[in-house]
């Protein structure tokens, strides 16, 4: 027989567009886009030194926060709201795998995040239309960026960020697959991720938490749009080794995990 | 004996939760075009063995095939062709009942639109179709349940307790649609209830468990054939004295059950003896019958000992 994975993937968007959440998400992430925007030039020099250090700043600070909650609240409810209320048994009595089912999950979860990112980048872009501009970089010297080279460091920095966010989808996921009940997922996943991005200093685990990259490309877009001199190397293939092997290891454990269990409660 | 293939058949099926023995070397088939019922106490296993059949259980040893296809080795092919219904339906309450409906028939291959409106026609949800389902009863939730285990034309319909929730009335049309597609259409229904009277009225087989393992199976007519040695009498008038008819070698008990009607258990001849005795000893007979066991009479007889055991 044919994949289901095309047929559950509609399945999965039919039920994601209908939703209040994914709404609430853009809209309060949208928000803050428009507080950092009126108080940019007093938190930050790169915030206020043109669109690109804008969009930067704006870019770090949703997703180290209210953006990473909405996607770890998406992410962790996929499966959970799906075993807790029972729906998920109807589900899987039709012709489809149980693989199929979690891919189409995982693919959901991840086109949130894309969403959410564009979204908040065209707030952001928006907002730093009216103020500033999308030119190339200089100092008191002249042009240090062309616009060419701003907006290439730009498009590089939203791709790298999905990298990090996608290692965080996939650990709503496995949160999603070990809890069976919407509220108590939500509650692991965000109380978890914060105590060990909180502890992660003090126990030595820095190194090796994906958290930290969260806000890393953002960050060299920032040092860019200041004109100063940004490396992306050698963090960046920390940020790749790192997101990619969490992004698997959480997919693959919760994929294992959900492939045996009993959906009988 | 039918040498088709059966519909379900389910082989030395075990499901082991920890040291509790769920389902324990549970053996049955069911032949295609009939309406077998399901019963057993509560806690007895129904319910797993029924998560077992579309894999939403795994089984701990054991195999279930569906029309002759194993449901481990090929899942798809095997489950196309049933519809199921376990426990509770539950559905997306934020969701229309029709959009509930599409999301199943995406997942099966050729349900169009007008398919899913004759369903929705079928089980009277037509007029609240657009609906979000949060605002429908238990007993509508449960007709879109059936509903939904009727899209793409299953030839077996597997149902846990499926009139739970709804009224007499709904119940009675609900079964008389049922037993209507067994007949039409040949479809094969697995049914599970409490409801003893649903069963015996509805059902040509039944099987029932007890702590996992299968007590009694068989057809329901051959497990509720009259007791041939008990005859209930009414008599026009009054009833005699039960000891003036305990006497000799072929009364062996005789119970009050009413003024004028007694239950009397033969030792020796049928009711035929009985009626021409009573008429010698000039009683006048208004009713006479063998005793027909109910299907709860069956149902305690087999499990309610071995509960407490």
């Amino acid at each position: 027989m044919n994949s289901q994975l095309l047929p559950l993937l509609r399945n999965e968007l039919a039920k994601a567009v209908r939703r209040k959440l994914p709404y609430f998400g853009i809209g309060v992430s949208g928000l803050l886009c428009w507080i950092i925007y009126l108080v940019a030039d007093r938190v930050s020099s790169a915030a206020s030194a043109n669109a690109w250090g804008y969009i930067g700043f704006t870019m770090q600070l949703v997703f180290n926060d209210i953006g990473l909650i909405f996607l770890l609240v998406f992410s962790t409810m996929l499966l959970a709201e799906e075993t807790g209320t029972g729906t998920i048994r109807a589900a899987l009595a039709a012709p489809v795998d149980r693989w199929e089912l979690y891919l189409a999950k995982a693919v959901t979860g991840l086109l949130y995040m894309v969403v959410l990112s564009t979204a908040v980048l065209l707030f952001a872009g928006a907002l730093s239309k009216i103020h500033y501009n999308f030119g190339p970089v200089g100092d008191r010297f002249g042009v240090v960026y062309s616009r060419g080279m701003a907006a290439r460091v730009f498009l590089m920095a939203t791709l790298l960020s999905w990298i990090p966010l996608t290692a965080l989808v996939m650990y709503g996921l496995l949160i999603s697959t070990l809890i069976r009940s919407s509220g108590a997922a939500v509650s692991v996943g965000i109380s978890t991720i914060y105590l060990i991005d909180f502890t992660k200093h003090l126990v030595g685990l820095d190194p090796y938490i994906f958290t930290k990259h969260i806000g890393y490309p953002w960050i060299v877009l920032q040092q860019a749009a200041q004109g100063v001199d940004f490396q992306w190397q050698p963090e960046v293939w920390k940020l790749l080794g790192l997101c990619s092997a969490h992004a698997v290891i959480c997919f693959a454990v919760g994929l294992v995990i959900f492939l045996r269990q009993d959906l009988n409660e | 004996m039918s040498t088709a293939t059966p519909a379900l058949e389910i082989e030395n099926l075990t499901k082991t939760f920890g040291r509790i023995h769920a389902v324990d070397g549970l053996s049955l088939a069911i032949e295609p075009g009939q309406m077998a019922g399901f019963l057993g106490p509560n806690g007895a296993g129904k319910s797993t063995t029924l998560f077992m059949i579309p894999r939403l259980v795994r089984p701990t040893t054991g195999r279930i095939r569906v029309f002759g296809l194993d449901i481990w080795r090929d899942f798809k092919r095997a489950v196309r062709p049933v519809g199921t219904m376990v426990e509770t339906p539950a559905f997306y309450e934020y969701l229309s009942g029709r959009l509930n409906l599409e999301l199943t028939a995406r997942l099966l291959a050729g349900v169009s639109a007008r398919d899913i409106d004759e369903i929705l026609e079928r089980i009277g949800l037509a007029e609240r179709q657009h609906d979000r389902v949060g605002t429908y009863s238990l007993g509508m939730k449960q007709r879109l349940g059936i509903g939904r285990a009727m899209l793409g034309r299953p030839r077996l319909l597997v149902l846990d307790e499926p009139t739970n929730g709804m009224d007499p009335e709904g119940t009675q049309e609900l079964l008389e649609f049922l037993r209507g597609r067994v007949h039409a259409d040949g479809l094969t229904i697995f049914i599970s209830s409490h409801l003893m009277s649903e069963v015996e009225e509805f059902c040509d087989t039944v099987s029932v468990i007890n702590r996992g393992r299968l007590v009694a199976a068989g057809n329901v007519k051959e497990i509720l054939r009259p007791h041939e040695n008990i005859v209930r009498v009414t008599f026009a008038g009054a009833a005699p004295e039960a000891d003036s008819l305990a006497r000799g070698d072929h009364i062996q008990q005789v119970s009050v059950l009413a003024p004028d009607t007694l239950e009397i258990t033969l030792a020796r001849g049928d009711a035929a003896w009985l009626n021409d005795h009573l008429h010698q000893s000039g009683f006048r007979i208004s009713a006479l019958a063998p005793k027909r066991k109910t299907l709860k009479e069956f149902f305690l007889d087999i499990t309610g000992d071995k509960r407490h055991e």
